[in-house]
């Protein structure tokens, strides 16, 4: 046996292949598994150098501090804005797929070659005037304004996605509610929508992670505490709380488990809806 | 859609059509209009000065940097990204008792907020408290820690780490799916052919997967283009700039400096790029329609 195949064999074969895997898990969950750890040491327990990686006396004290009354704020703020905007995109969004599905002219292609482009420009190249209209409109510092700015940054995705799935079912069937004497609006209410279930779930998923993450808006809307979401709350706290990193870890817990549960949860879908355009084209 | 309901087609888009024209479209010529005027802190009124931002961008040396910085930043970030995602798609596509179990926590660190990314990652690389140094110095290659954000020559590097963790399990994700779309009897006809499992990338499963690679590349360059979250929490753009791309200037000339006017000349910077980089993606999606329909 050559010297090359032999390491061929050792790499290659399911063990070692095994052991990529396991390295891979290594450099995925280390920094949670010390994300929770930290979140989990004591404020009193040292930060030792080398760090240590299990804490001696684990408490949850870090996570009864991090829950303080403006967190509860942060976390309502964003789940009201979340939410809001995905029932917004969904119902915006599912309309207007279907539309881009059936409606085959050139016109239609065109416009839905300009939504979709449109998620691709950077939102920092249109902030200031956005920023100034939303001024104009009086809306800064309010859901509203945030709504309105994440139901137009999600929607071109989200048409993007559900695209996908509605193509998947065939015209006839339109045609076959037609003749049972069903309108092109009954069709779509009460035969399209409930067919692409799997779609929606996917795409409310995405639009949900998207917003409930969303930094730069947040960051230029809100001026007030009262009004900050928890990705601009967290970011407060990096300057107010200085080095007290356990109590930082405990809320980064606490921001992050809602989303990671509802991934685990919907996760087939998930997939298949992030995959479906991009592989597929 | 049967032919009575055209009416139907047109109300359905309308509000997708209004939003994403009144606010996306809209404002990037609201963008072009403000980089020709002069606004600062202490002369807040507009003052029209046609061009004379745009010269007194491109001559100062702070242009040249940011746009380095962003190159930088996105080819690398790009490169590893794509690069890793295939490596691990590769692994995550191997019948293994570990497989099924991977591939749901592969996409943990994409799903995890932007701003707690980015926060932890700041701790992984402090200097006293950093798991990273630690690691390297139980390993012995460093005796001191390392404080990998606050010096120029690092800070890039240690930003890129980060987004690469952050990103890498979407192109791993969609790199997986495009690996189950290969063409199985191509493969094994290579296998009786006596191809290794080399040649079998190289010829087989990398060509039939072309185009899923270059629209990848591209989709993720835009994205990494216009990637604020990481930057701005792990650096603020400092330390003298070192990290500071167009996003990240953007909001500190708008929003912490009220340069509005410098700052949509960033701006305008930045969509010719993008509108470059989106005229590409439609391109590449256009010549593989036609060749499948070939």
């Amino acid at each position: 046996m050559t010297a090359r195949s032999w390491i061929g064999q050792v790499f290659l074969g399911k063990a070692g292949l095994t052991i990529l895997q396991v390295a891979l898990a290594a450099i995925i969950l280390l920094p949670f598994f010390w994300m929770v750890s930290v979140s989990l040491k004591p404020a009193s327990e040292p930060f030792a150098i080398p760090a240590r990686l299990w804490p001696q006396n684990p408490t949850l004290d870090n996570y009864v501090t991090a829950f303080r009354p403006e967190f509860r704020t942060y976390f309502v703020n964003s789940l009201i804005v979340s939410l809001s905007t995905v029932a917004i995109t969904v119902a915006l969004a599912l309309p207007a797929a279907y539309s881009f599905t059936r409606a085959q002219t050139r016109l239609v292609f065109a416009i839905m070659g300009l939504i979709v482009a449109a998620q691709m420009f950077p939102a920092s190249a249109i902030i200031i005037p956005i920023y100034k209209m939303m001024k104009g409109a009086g809306l800064l510092n309010t859901y509203a304004s945030l709504i309105i700015a994440y139901v137009t940054i999600t929607l071109p995705v989200a048409i993007w996605m559900l695209r996908g799935f509605l193509a998947r079912l065939p015209v006839e069937l339109d045609e076959a509610a037609a003749i049972d004497g069903a309108g092109p609006f009954r069709t779509f209410v009460s035969i399209i929508v409930p067919l692409c279930r799997p779609g929606i779930v996917a795409t409310a998923v995405f639009v949900l992670i998207v917003t409930w993450q969303e930094f730069l808006f947040a960051l230029s809307f809100t001026s007030t505490r009262d009004m900050r979401t928890l990705p601009v709350g967290m970011n407060d706290f990096i300057g107010q709380y200085g080095i007290r990193y356990g109590e930082l870890m405990a809320s980064s817990v606490l921001i992050s488990l809602p989303v990671i549960a509802l991934f685990f949860l919907l996760q087939r879908q998930f997939v298949a809806g992030v995959t479906a355009g991009a592989v597929k084209g | 859609m049967p032919k009575r309901g055209a009416w139907l087609v047109w109300i359905f888009m309308t509000p997708a059509i209004l939003l994403v024209g009144g606010l996306m479209y809209y404002p990037m010529i609201g963008t072009i209009v403000h980089s020709l005027y002069s606004t600062s802190f202490i002369n807040p009124h507009p003052q029209f000065v046609g061009l004379k931002l745009y010269a007194k961008i491109l001559s100062s040396g702070e242009f040249g940097q940011i746009a380095w910085n962003s190159c930088v930043w996105t080819v690398f970030v790009v490169l590893f990204q794509n690069l890793f995602g295939f490596l691990t798609a590769l692994l995550l596509n191997q019948r293994l008792p570990t497989t099924a179990l991977m591939r749901s926590l592969v996409l943990l660190p994409w799903v995890l907020p932007g701003v707690v990314g980015a926060i932890l990652w700041r701790f992984m690389e402090d200097p006293q408290l950093g798991l990273i140094n630690s690691f390297l110095m139980s390993l012995g290659l460093i005796d001191h820690g390392v404080a990998w954000l606050a010096s120029t020559s690092t800070a890039m590097a240690a930003a890129i780490a980060a987004a690469v963790w952050k990103g890498f399990p979407f192109s791993t994700v969609i790199y997986l799916a495009a690996l189950q779309n290969v063409d199985q009897e191509q493969v094994e006809s290579a296998i009786i052919d006596g191809a290794s499992r080399l040649q079998r990338i190289i010829y087989v499963v990398l060509p039939s997967m072309r185009e899923v690679i270059a629209i990848n590349l591209v989709l993720t360059t835009i994205l990494t283009f216009n990637y604020f979250d990481m930057i701005w929490v792990l650096t603020r753009g400092g330390p003298e700039n070192a990290t500071h791309i167009f996003p990240t200037k953007i909001y500190e000339l708008g929003f912490g400096e009220f340069r509005f006017g410098e700052a949509a000349t960033y701006g305008v910077f930045s969509i010719i790029v993008l509108a470059l980089l989106i005229a590409t993606y439609f391109l590449i999606q256009r010549s593989g329609m036609r060749w499948r329909a070939r």
